[in-house]
């Protein structure tokens, strides 16, 4: 426990303590149940600030309380005489709040500096996670900051559960045929063309800039074209992100072609071995991190360029689509949970490659466990 | 000198005030673009009908990425032009905007399909492509086509929808047997790109009892309490159904005025022509008060839409008022 931690847990039992004197709302009726509970937290952050070691049982009673806390001041948010209208008694309850999760949030990252657990690895993410989301359903709430602005995360929840039919459907017309099918094409096309053009150096030299200019092609220039070419339906969105995905793959790909030092190939070939074998055996492997490094760009390009591609003409169908003409009747629940289904899909995709990549890559330094 | 120059400075802010004190200000948010949709607002600045009638008038001109919902009510908008459908979906999603006037009587909407693709009649429509504009465009189409029995979700038996932009290349590359059209707009780009008039087969959304209201003037429901911004909603209306007379009786003038306004140089003369003409027969008869049965059938047809996500789920309360109209039939 640093002497900043224990100043900081002080100061939010204090802020907390504070705010009993000022009024919740503008119009706040009185009501003290769910209070009782943040002022029981600041007496808490009080007493034992500054002597708690985290994974210890008093580090545990102040973190179960500080969600307590956040859940009371959230039920406290959304009652109807203090939503829209929040005042200084509100306010001071949610820095010092935040404050608490900042400070538990920094003593287990200490703990983890001490090397510690897998919980010690997840739970400084959860939990600034969980403190941004009830900062922004606290501000949303407390100043009755209008749905065609900013939605509430809780807002955002039910919306996804009213429109999951809708969602699902948007989410496979979209993500299997146009995300990864473009994704799988662009990326695969991309390093076939590097493989030929590293046997061709006459290749290399003429594609690779050329690379440049295509990569910085936007992508509201290239969807009408693609629509032009091939007709309204979707195969017009997967062709923009294969367009998206090919030259980013390639560039890296030749990259990790070259890689590999002569000493290594050298070595191929005093052994005797000819291209072939020198690829699959020595060069390819090398080249992996680069590879992926071009999968993982283009698994998030791939994402951006369908949800952009679909707000162009053709078919009635998909996340972009949906986006584009919800937003336009100020419909934000289904806008917010499009936006937060393309979010998980978006980083699982990115996390399911970045695990493969682990696998294939597991000698690259980076991975090696001291 | 210093005191002459104090002097000045204060005979300069006095001056500001009185003028700031004549003329309240007023900004109007379009829908679209400046261009001849718009001509009465643009014409009623520019003939000065609105200084006359004591205001300041602002008129920002929209785009794609420009909701008029949301920038009135972000507060940076007095008053905006909008269709009905789109107004009542905001209201019911929390912005709760009232139609304060109704300048356009009819509706331009409609659909324009090739002869040639054997459609002459809506019971052809079936097994066909149709462009459609969504953005709260679609729902008087899908009410049109539930009431034809057709299917919009694509299986066999109905029709197949696609996505319109705002442009005509779906029609003009045969990707589409029918696409959305405004007859003051889209209609007259497919003839500007050489298509003939006798070539094209025209369903109007009035004829079809499926019209909804479109460009009325909307306001935030709030600042009806205030009988000062009444007041001054009753002059801005007046003076604006003044310049769509004035655009009646001079169309030559109003597209002069409205090629003067557009800043971004994109309208071409030929087309504001054909525009202003047509929208004038839009306005035509209107002094601004709503028909509030053509309100109450603008409800209907939005109600009869349809769909998994209808623009609004129950008939609207308070989403129209004739306050404005009354006072301005006063001034």
């Amino acid at each position: 426990m640093t002497a900043f931690q224990s100043r900081g847990w002080l100061l939010s039992g204090v802020l907390i303590l504070l705010s009993a004197f000022f009024p919740l709302a503008d119009a706040a009726a009185p009501g003290f149940a769910p209070q009782a509970v943040l002022y029981a937290a600041a007496l808490v952050f009080l007493l034992v600030g500054g002597r708690r070691r985290p994974g210890g049982a008093s580090f545990a009673a102040a973190l179960v309380l500080l969600v307590a806390s956040a859940a009371a001041l959230t039920a406290i948010v959304h009652r109807p005489d203090v939503a829209g209208g929040a005042s200084w008694g509100f306010w001071l309850k949610a820095v010092g709040l935040w404050l608490a999760s900042w400070m538990a949030v920094d003593g287990i990252a200490d703990g983890e500096k001490a090397g510690a657990s897998r919980w010690h690895d997840l739970a400084p993410a959860v939990l600034f996670g969980a403190t941004l989301l009830a900062l922004w359903e606290w501000i949303v709430a407390g100043f009755g900051i209008q749905p065609i602005n900013l939605l509430a995360p809780s807002a955002i929840g039910a919306a996804v559960g009213y429109y999951a039919q809708t969602l699902v459907q948007d989410f496979v017309w979209t993500f299997l045929r146009e995300v990864l099918l473009g994704w799988l094409v662009g990326s695969g096309a991309g390093f076939a063309v590097a493989l030929v053009a590293d046997r061709i150096p006459f290749l290399r030299r003429g594609l690779l800039p050329l690379g440049n200019i295509v990569s910085a092609l936007p992508i509201v220039g290239i969807a009408p074209v693609m629509i032009w070419w091939f007709s309204y339906e979707w195969p017009s969105k997967t062709a923009v992100v294969i367009a998206m995905t090919f030259f980013p793959m390639l560039v890296n790909t030749v990259a990790g072609l070259a890689a590999t030092g002569s000493l290594e190939r050298d070595l191929m070939r005093s052994y005797g071995a000819t291209y072939w074998p020198t690829l699959v055996r020595l060069r390819l492997p090398a080249a992996m991190p680069f590879i992926f490094n071009g999968l993982k760009i283009n698994s998030t390009l791939a994402m951006i360029g369908a949800i952009v591609a679909e707000y162009f003409d053709g078919p009635t169908m998909g996340m972009g689509f949906r986006i584009n003409t919800r937003a336009a009747l100020s419909d934000s629940g289904i806008v917010w949970a499009e936006i937060a289904v393309a979010m998980v899909a978006g980083s699982l995709f990115y996390g399911i490659i970045a695990l493969v990549e682990r696998a294939v890559t597991f000698w690259h330094p980076s991975y090696r466990r001291a | 000198m210093k005191k002459a120059l104090l002097a000045g400075v204060a005979f300069a802010i006095g001056l500001g005030l009185v003028a700031a004190h004549a003329a309240d200000k007023v900004t109007i948010q379009l829908k679209w673009v400046a261009d001849g949709q718009f001509a009465g607002y643009y014409v009623a600045k520019d003939k000065g009908f609105y200084k006359d009638a004591g205001l300041d008038v602002t008129v920002a001109p929209g785009g794609p990425d420009i909701a008029p919902e949301q920038v009135i009510a972000n507060g940076r908008a007095d008053v905006i032009v909008d269709w009905m459908p789109a107004a009542l979906a905001a209201r019911e999603k929390g912005v709760p905007l009232v139609n304060i006037a109704q300048p356009f009587k009819r509706s331009g909407l409609e659909l324009t399909c090739r002869n040639e693709s054997g459609i002459k009649s809506p019971a052809d429509f079936k097994g066909k492509t149709l462009g459609v504009w969504f953005y709260g465009n679609e729902y008087p189409f899908l009410a049109w086509m539930a009431k034809l029995g057709l299917k919009t979700d694509g299986s066999p038996d109905g029709i197949k929808v696609i996505k319109q932009g705002f442009n005509v290349d779906p029609l003009l590359q045969k990707q589409a047997d029918c696409i959305s059209t405004m007859t003051y707009n889209e209609y007259w780009q497919v003839i500007e790109a050489g298509v003939k008039p006798e070539d094209l087969t025209v369903f109007n959304y009035t004829d079809q009892g499926v019209a909804t209201l479109e460009d009325g003037l909307y306001v935030l429901e709030g600042k009806l309490k205030d009988p000062k911004f009444v007041e001054t909603m009753a002059k801005f209306v007046k003076a604006s159904m003044k310049g769509w007379d004035y655009t009646r009786a001079h169309p030559d003038e109003a597209v002069k005025i409205v090629l003067d306004n557009d800043a971004s140089g994109a309208q071409t003369e030929q087309h504001q022509i054909h525009m202003v003409a047509d929208v004038n027969k839009l306005t035509e008869g209107s002094d601004g008060t709503l028909d509030t049965a053509a309100a109450d059938n603008t409800v209907k047809t939005l109600l009869s839409s349809g769909g998994d996500s209808p623009v609004i789920t129950k008939p609207p309360v308070g989403a129209w008022t004739s306050a404005v109209t009354d006072a301005a039939k006063k001034l």
